[in-house]
C-alpha cells in the first residue's frame, strides 16, 4: 500500500517536473544483452560519477521509441544489435561526428564517422550433442537425411542477422536458394526470433539451429546446457553491435566519456565476458575472433523484401 | 375486474402431504407436517413471516425436496424422502404465482402467459385463443404485445395469475401474491382470485400473513407456527374455536391471561387479579391460559366487579375515534394489552373494568393434553 | 413518466458523470489513439510534420499478405470466441444458478490464467507438449502437432482469455437469479429447455459483452500465434505489425494503419454486440429484493465439479505446472533427472532479491492503481452509456473498447507520440505516470464491458427512490448503484489488477528509465538465455500477484457476497 502511495506521488510529482534532464548522466538506449549495460553502467558511474540512464529492449523496440520520440528526443547514446542502423542514422546525418581516443585498434569495418562497434557476434549453428544427430560441420550438412524434422531457424523477417545470412548464403554463387530449398525440404521450422529457435533445441525436440547467434548458444553451454556452438567452414556472417551518440543529445561531454569508456580495457572486458567479440583487436577473449572466422560479406544492394518474401515462400510461410 | 364467466368446470386434485420436514443444515424449518386438500379446496397456510410458509409451498411445487414424509397431488406421489422418488416441477402440471411474479422480462405479456401452454406443445391456433382467454379473465386483453416491465404491479399481479391458471392446472400454488399491492387493490383482487378459483374449481394453497385475505380466499385456513401446523379449519371455526393461545395470539382474538388455579379461583400472574370462574371451567388443572374473547369482555359501568371476581380492570393506553365508536387500546400487565370497542371515549390513562362473559370464556390447562373444554 | 426520466438523467446525475467522464477518457484514451491515426496518414508525424499524408497507404494496404491475413486474424477472434463461449458461458451459468462444490476455489483457480503473461503460458504450453517436452518426458506422449496447429493456438488462448467470459457470466446469473428459471419450471418446462428459453436469453447481455472483449483479444494477441502457429505459416495482422516494429527500418506508418483495420474490425464486432443487447435490455434486479437459492446439482455434482475440475487443470494447473519444472530444473537440456532439479533459479532471485523485490512491489502498485483507477472511471463511463442512450455515450462506449484491439505495442507508440510533444507543458512521459495511463487506457475496457452488462439490470426506481430519499447524483451512484452492482466491478477489478502486474508488451516501450518491472524483470532474464530464472520470477509473482484476489475472495465471503 505504502508503495502504491509513493507511486503515485512520484507520478505527479514527476507530471510537473516533466521528464528527464539531470544534470550529470547520460541516457543511452540499448539493444541485449541485459547484464552487459548493467555491468558497463555500473563501471562508468564509479570511474566518472555520471549516471547512466538505460532503456533496454529489443533492437526493434529501441527504434520504436526512438522513432516515436524524434519529435522530442530522449536518447543520448544508442546501441543497436544491427550494423544498419548505424549506417542509415549517419546517412540521415542524425549523429554526432566523434572518434574515441579508445577506437584505435578497432578494426576499420567496425568503425564509421559518428559510430564504431561495441561488441560483435557472429551466426553460428547451435548443436545439441544429446540429440543423437552427428555433429555437423557445415551450413550444407543440414540438408542431409539424419536432420529431417529437427533443424529450426529464426526468422529473418524479425532478426537483421538472420536476415544477413540468408543474403549472404543464397548470394554464394556455388549455393544459391539450392540451400534454402534443400533445409525446406528438411522441414526445417523457422518459430520466431532467436530465443523460440533456441529452446526446442535444448529441450530437444529439434537438434540444431541454423543462424543461432553465437554469444547466446555459447553462454547458454558455459551454464551446462547440452548445446555446443559450431562455425560453418564455409563461413558465416558477422553482426557487429554498434554505438553512437545523437546529434540531438544534451549531454555530448558524458555520451562521449561513455563510449570512450565502454571501449577501455576495462569496457571491453566486460564484452568478452558476455562472450561477444570484442571490438579491439587487441583484447583478448575465450572464444573464437574475428580472425578465426571466415566471414561473408552482403551485398548493400541487395533487395532486402525480395529475399525475404522468396525465404517466406520456400518455407511455406505467405 | 376478473370475470370467471366462460370457462369450463372442472375438478382440480386432491393433495396429500404427510409426515414432511424440510431441514437446512441444523435449521429445521418444517417439522412433520401432515395437510390434506380436498380436490377443487383452497386451502390458505396463514402464518408470521419466516414460519416456513414459502418453504412448505416449495415443497409442493418441487422446487425443492422434502427432508422426511411424502408429498401427493392426484394419484401420483410426487416427492417421498424415504424411497427417493421425485417428480420436478415440469411434470407435476401446477400454476404458481410468486411474490415478486418473476414474469420473464425478455418476453412479452402474451408469450409469458402461452409459455405454460406452449410446453405442453398446443398448438398456436389454441394457444392464442387460450392466451386470450385468461387475459381476459384478468381483464388484461389489452396489454398482451407489452413487456412486462411496463405494466403496473396490479397488472403484472394479474399477468402472473393469468400464467398460473392458463394451463387448468391441478393445482394453484400463491405465494403471498398480493403483499406488494395496496389494499384497496388487495381486497378486490382477493374477492375476484377466489371466484375465479372457485369457478374454474381448481386446488390451491393460498400462502399469506394477512388474516384478512386469508379468511376470504380459504375454504380452510392452516395456522402454521415456527414449522408446525397449530390448527387447519374453517375460518369460523378458527375464530370460533382456536385450540391453543398461539392461536389466539396470532389472530388477535382477544385477552390471554396465564393463570395459576387456588381453591377453584384463578390467580392472573402478575397478581392483581383473582377472578372466580363457574366449577366446569377449570376442570380440576392447576395452572393455564385463560381465553377471553372480545366478545366476553364488556366495559363496566361502575367499579366493585372486581372484587367480585367476574371483572378485570385495565390502563387505557390510547382511544382513536373509528367513525361508528372508539377503537380503545387497554393494557392488563406488561405485556398483554387487548384493542376493544367502545361506544364512548375513554380517557387516556384512565382505569376501567371490564366484565367477563364467563360462558364464552376458555381454558387452556398446561398441565393436562391440550383439550379445549367450554362450558 | 418515461419523459421526466430521461430529462431528470439527462440535466441530471447522468449529465454530470458525462462531464466528468468525457475529458478524462479523451485524455485517456482518444489523445493516444488520435496520434495511431495521425500517424497512420502522416507518415512523419513523429517528427511533427503534417508532410505526405496518405503517402504509405498503397504500400500498406496493398501488400499481398494483407487479405490472408485478414482473413486469419477474423478465423482466429471467431475461434477463441467460439470456443470461449462452449467452455466459459455453461461453467459461468453453473456457477451462478448452483450451489457448486468448491465455488470460492473455482473462482480463484479460473483467474490464475489471468496473472499468467501470455508469452509464458504459450513457453509453459510448448516445453510441456513438444517433442521431448515434460508431458512426453513423464508419460512418453506428446502433442506437439496439436500445439503448433491452428487449433493449437485456439486451445492455448482460449484457456488464457475464457476466465473474462465465466466470471462476467456467472456474476450476471447470480444476481437474476434463479426464480426467474423456477418460474418457468412451474410453467412446464424442463430443465435444459428452460435454460434456452430463460436463462440463456437473460444472460445473453453479459455474454455478448465479455465474448466482445474476448474478440477484442484475440485479435491483438501477438505472442500466442507468434510462438505456436507462425511455423506452420499462420500469420495474423498482429504479426505484419510486429515485423514492422521488430527490425530496421521502423515503419510505424505501415504498423499503425494495420492497427486501424484491426480496430474497424472490431468495431465491426461492436456494432453486431451493440444490435444484440440492444434488443434484449432487460431489467432485472427490481426494487423488490428477493431471496438468491443456490439450487442443488443433486446427481450432477460429480460431472459439474470434474467439468470445472478439467478446465481448471487446463487453465491453471498445467502451464503453472511447466512454469515450475522449468524453473526449478538446472537446464532445459537436462530434463526432468534427479540431478537437474535444484533450486538454483529462485536463489538466484532470493540473492538479487532487491531488484526482484522492487519490481514486485512496482508491478504490484501499478496493479491495484490501475484497478482503482479503471474500476471508477468505468463504472461511471458504463453509467453514462447505459442511461444516457445518446450518440455522444454510444461514442464513449466504442472509445473504451479500442484500445483493447489495438496491439499493445501500437497503443504505447500512440501514448509517446502524444506524451511526448515538445509543446505540452507538461507530460507524464518517462515518468511511471505513464505507465499508469497506459493500464488504464489498454484495461478500461473490463470494468467498462462488467459495469456495463450489470447496470443494465438494475431498475431505475432504485436509483429514483434514492434520489426522492435526497441524494445526489454522485450519492446515488456511489451508495446505491456501485453496491449493487459490485461484484461485477469486483470481479472486473481483478481482472486489470493481475494483467495490469504482468503487462510486458506496452511497458517494455514505456517504460521510464530506470523502472523495474516483473514483467521486465522476466523478460530480461529470457533475453539473457535464463530461461529458468525467468520462470522463477513468473512462478513468484504468479503466486504474489494471487494473493490478493485470494484475499479479496476471502474477505467477499466474510461479507457474503458472491465471489
Ligand atoms: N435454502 C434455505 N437455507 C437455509 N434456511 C432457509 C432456506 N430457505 C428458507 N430458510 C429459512 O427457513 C425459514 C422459513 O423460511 P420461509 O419458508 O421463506 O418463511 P416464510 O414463512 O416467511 O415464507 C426462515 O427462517 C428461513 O431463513
Ligand atoms: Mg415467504
Amino acid at each position: 500500500m505504502k508503495s502504491l502511495k509513493t507511486v503515485l506521488l512520484a507520478g505527479f510529482a514527476c507530471l510537473a517536473l516533466s521528464g528527464n534532464a539531470m544534470a550529470q548522466s547520460v541516457t543511452v538506449y540499448t539493444a541485449g544483452p541485459g547484464g552487459l549495460i548493467e555491468k558497463l553502467a555500473a563501471g562508468f558511474k564509479d570511474e566518472t560519477g555520471i549516471d547512466v540512464n538505460v532503456f533496454q529492449a529489443t533492437t526493434g523496440k529501441v527504434m520504436a521509441r526512438l522513432e516515436a520520440e524524434s519529435a522530442n528526443p530522449v536518447a543520448d547514446v544508442v546501441i543497436s544489435a544491427s550494423w544498419k542502423t548505424a549506417t542509415s542514422f549517419a546517412k540521415k546525418d542524425m549523429l554526432l561526428d566523434y572518434t574515441s581516443a579508445n577506437a584505435k585498434t578497432v578494426p576499420d569495418f567496425l568503425k564509421g564517422p559518428g559510430y564504431v562497434a561495441q561488441g560483435i557476434s557472429a551466426l553460428a549453428i547451435a548443436w545439441n550433442p544429446k540429440s543423437g544427430t552427428p555433429k555437423p560441420a557445415d551450413w550444407s550438412d543440414l540438408t542431409k537425411a539424419e536432420y529431417k524434422d529437427l533443424i529450426t531457424m529464426p526468422d529473418p523477417a524479425q532478426s537483421g542477422s538472420a536476415y544477413e545470412l540468408v543474403a549472404a548464403l543464397t548470394a554464394q554463387p556455388d549455393l544459391g536458394w539450392k540451400l534454402f530449398e534443400g533445409l525446406a525440404a528438411n522441414k526445417m521450422i523457422v518459430p520466431g526470433a532467436n530465443a523460440q529457435a533456441l529452446n526446442p533445441v535444448l529441450q530437444g525436440a529439434k537438434a540444431v539451429v541454423f543462424g543461432a547467434v553465437d554469444y547466446i548458444g555459447l553462454s547458454q553451454a558455459a551454464k551446462g546446457e547440452s548445446i555446443e556452438v559450431i562455425f560453418p567452414k564455409s563461413g558465416t556472417v558477422i553482426a557487429p553491435r554498434p554505438m553512437m551518440i545523437l546529434k540531438t543529445s544534451s549531454h555530448q561531454d558524458e555520451a562521449k566519456k561513455f563510449i570512450d569508456y565502454v571501449l577501455s580495457d576495462a569496457g571491453q572486458a566486460m564484452v568478452a565476458k558476455t562472450q561477444l567479440m570484442p571490438a579491439r583487436s587487441d583484447v583478448k577473449a575465450d572464444r573464437p575472433l574475428i580472425a578465426d572466422l571466415k566471414i561473408l560479406e552482403v551485398d548493400p544492394k541487395t533487395d532486402r523484401k525480395a529475399v525475404l518474401d522468396r525465404f517466406a515462400k520456400t518455407f511455406g510461410m505467405e | 375486474m376478473i370475470s370467471a364467466e366462460n370457462s369450463a368446470g372442472q375438478t382440480g386434485s386432491p393433495v396429500v402431504v404427510t409426515g414432511t420436514s424440510q431441514r437446512f443444515g441444523r435449521n429445521t424449518v418444517l417439522e412433520a407436517i401432515d395437510l390434506a386438500v380436498a380436490p377443487g379446496e383452497v386451502v390458505a397456510l396463514l402464518g408470521p413471516s419466516g414460519c416456513g410458509k414459502t418453504t412448505l409451498l416449495r415443497l409442493l411445487a418441487g422446487l425443492s425436496r422434502p427432508t422426511t414424509g411424502s408429498i401427493h397431488i392426484g394419484d401420483q406421489l410426487v416427492a417421498d424422502a424415504s424411497s427417493g422418488a421425485f417428480v420436478p416441477p415440469e411434470r407435476r402440471s401446477i400454476g404458481m404465482v410468486f411474490q415478486d411474479y418473476a414474469l420473464w422480462p425478455h418476453m412479452t405479456v402474451a408469450q409469458n402467459v402461452g409459455f405454460p401452454l406452449e410446453m405442453q406443445n398446443i398448438g398456436r391456433a389454441e394457444r392464442d385463443a387460450r392466451i386470450a382467454e385468461a387475459l381476459g379473465m384478468v381483464g388484461l386483453g389489452h396489454v398482451a404485445d407489452r413487456q412486462p416491465g411496463t405494466l403496473s404491479g396490479g397488472q403484472q399481479q394479474r399477468v402472473a395469475l393469468a400464467r398460473a391458471i392458463v394451463s387448468r392446472p391441478r393445482l394453484v400454488l400463491f405465494d403471498e401474491p398480493l403483499s406488494n399491492l395496496d389494499r384497496e387493490l388487495r381486497e378486490s383482487l382477493v374477492v375476484d382470485i377466489a371466484a375465479l378459483l372457485r369457478k374454474l374449481g381448481m386446488t390451491a394453497v393460498y400462502v399469506t400473513h394477512d388474516h384478512g385475505e386469508a379468511f376470504a380466499i380459504a375454504d380452510r385456513v392452516a395456522i402454521l407456527h415456527s414449522g408446525h401446523i397449530l390448527q387447519i379449519d374453517a375460518p369460523e371455526q378458527l375464530v370460533g374455536k382456536p385450540v391453543s393461545p398461539q392461536v389466539v395470539d396470532f389472530l388477535k382474538l382477544g385477552l390471554v391471561l396465564p393463570a395459576e388455579v387456588q381453591n377453584g379461583d384463578l390467580i392472573i400472574r402478575g397478581g392483581k387479579h383473582r377472578l372466580s370462574p363457574p366449577a366446569g371451567l377449570i376442570n380440576g388443572s392447576r395452572s393455564g391460559d385463560l381465553f377471553l374473547p372480545r366478545s366476553a369482555l364488556r366495559a363496566a359501568s361502575a367499579d366493585g366487579g372486581a372484587q367480585k371476581g367476574n371483572a378485570i380492570s385495565g390502563t387505557v393506553v390510547h382511544s382513536m375515534f373509528r367513525g361508528d365508536g372508539y377503537a380503545v387500546q387497554m393494557r392488563f400487565d406488561q405485556n398483554i394489552a387487548i384493542e376493544m370497542f367502545s361506544a364512548t371515549r375513554l380517557g387516556d390513562g384512565t382505569i376501567h373494568d371490564l366484565d367477563i362473559s364467563w360462558d364464552r370464556a376458555f381454558w387452556y390447562p398446561h398441565d393436562a393434553a391440550p383439550a379445549l373444554s367450554h362450558t | 413518466m418515461r419523459l421526466t426520466h430521461l430529462k431528470s438523467r439527462v440535466f441530471g446525475s447522468g449529465g454530470m458523470i458525462f462531464a466528468a467522464v468525457a475529458p478524462v477518457l479523451t485524455i485517456l484514451v482518444a489523445f493516444p489513439l488520435l496520434f495511431v491515426v495521425l500517424q497512420a496518414i502522416f507518415p512523419d508525424i513523429a517528427r511533427g510534420i503534417f508532410a505526405n499524408p496518405f503517402s504509405r497507404f498503397v504500400e500498406t494496404l496493398f501488400d499481398k499478405h494483407l487479405i490472408a491475413w485478414t482473413l486469419n486474424t477474423l478465423m482466429l477472434g471467431g475461434s477463441v470466441v467460439l470456443v470461449s463461449s462452449l467452455v466459459a458461458v455453461p461453467l459461468g451459468i453453473l456457477r451462478g444458478l448452483f450451489r457448486v462444490p468448491f465455488a470460492g476455489l473455482w473462482d480463484v483457480v479460473f483467474l490464475v490464467p489471468f496473472t499468467i503473461p501470455p508469452y509464458i503460458a504459450a513457453l509453459g504450453w510448448i516445453m510441456a507438449l513438444q517433442p521431448r517436452g515434460y508431458l512426453e518426458q513423464i508419460t512418453g506422449l506428446n502433442f506437439g502437432g496439436f500445439l503448433f496447429s491452428f487449433w493449437g493456438v485456439v486451445f492455448v488462448m482460449t484457456l488464457n482469455v475464457f476466465p473474462v467470459v465465466y466470471f462476467a457470466v456467472s456474476r450476471m446469473v447470480s444476481s437474476i437469479g434463479g426464480r426467474y428459471l423456477e418460474a418457468a419450471r412451474v410453467a412446464g418446462c424442463p430443465p435444459m429447455r428452460s435454460f434456452w428459453r430463460i436463462t440463456l436469453p437473460l444472460t445473453t447481455p453479459a455474454i455478448a459483452a465479455s465474448l466482445l472483449l474476448v474478440f477484442a483479444m484475440s485479435i491483438e494477441e501477438f505472442g500466442t500465434p507468434a510462438a505456436l502457429a507462425a511455423r506452420s505459416g499462420f500469420l495474423v495482422l498482429v504479426t505484419g505489425i510486429e515485423q514492422r516494429l521488430s527490425d530496421y527500418p521502423i515503419d510505424l506508418p505501415g504498423a499503425s494503419l494495420l492497427s486501424v483495420i484491426l480496430v474497424l474490425i472490431a468495431m465491426a464486432a461492436f456494432v453486431l454486440q451493440h444490435r444484440i443487447v440492444s434488443r434484449r435490455d432487460f431489467q432485472t434486479v427490481s426494487g423488490k429484493p428477493g431471496a438468491n437459492r443456490a439450487a442443488e446439482l443433486g446427481v450432477w455434482r460429480i460431472p459439474v465439479v470434474m467439468f470445472f475440475a478439467i478446465i481448471g487443470f487446463l487453465g491453471a494447473v498445467m502451464p503453472i505446472l511447466s512454469v515450475v519444472l522449468t524453473a526449478s530444473t538446472r537446464t532445459i537440456s537436462g530434463g526432468l533427472t534427479a540431478d537437474n532439479f535444484s533450486t538454483e533459479n529462485f536463489a538466484e532471485i532470493f540473492a538479487n532479491s532487491g531488484g526482484a523485490m522492487e519490481a514486485l512491489g512496482t508491478s504490484l502498485s501499478l496493479g491495484l492503481g490501475a484497478a482503482v483507477i479503471t474500476g471508477i472511471l468505468g463504472t461511471m463511463t458504463a453509467y453514462v452509456v447505459v442511461r444516457q442512450r445518446t450518440v455522444s455515450s454510444r461514442i464513449l462506449d466504442f472509445l473504451t473498447l479500442m484500445p483493447n484491439t489495438i496491439p499493445g505495442v501500437v497503443v504505447a507508440v500512440g501514448l509517446i507520440l502524444a506524451w511526448n510533444q515538445p509543446w505540452l507543458p507538461v507530460t507524464p512521459y518517462n515518468t511511471i505516470g505513464v505507465l499508469v495511463l497506459a493500464y488504464c487506457c489498454l484495461l478500461l475496457p473490463y470494468p467498462v464491458r462488467y459495469a456495463n452488462a450489470a447496470l443494465r439490470q438494475v431498475s431505475v426506481s432504485l436509483e429514483d427512490a434514492a434520489r426522492v430519499a435526497g441524494a445526489g447524483g454522485i450519492k446515488v451512484f456511489f451508495r446505491i448503484l456501485m453496491p449493487l452492482i459490485f461484484p461485477s466491478i469486483l470481479a472486473a477489478m481483478l481482472l486489470v489488477f493481475a494483467v495490469a502486474a504482468r503487462e510486458l508488451v506496452a511497458t517494455i516501450l514505456l517504460a521510464p528509465i530506470g523502472t523495474k518491472t516483473v514483467a521486465l524483470f522476466i523478460w530480461r532474464q529470457f533475453e539473457q538465455g535464463s530461461v529458468g530464472m525467468g520462470m522463477a520470477m513468473s512462478v513468484m509473482a504468479i503466486a504474489i500477484t494471487m494473493t490478493i484476489p485470494v484475499a479479496v475472495a476471502i474477505w467477499a465471503r466474510k461479507q457474503g457476497r458472491l465471489f
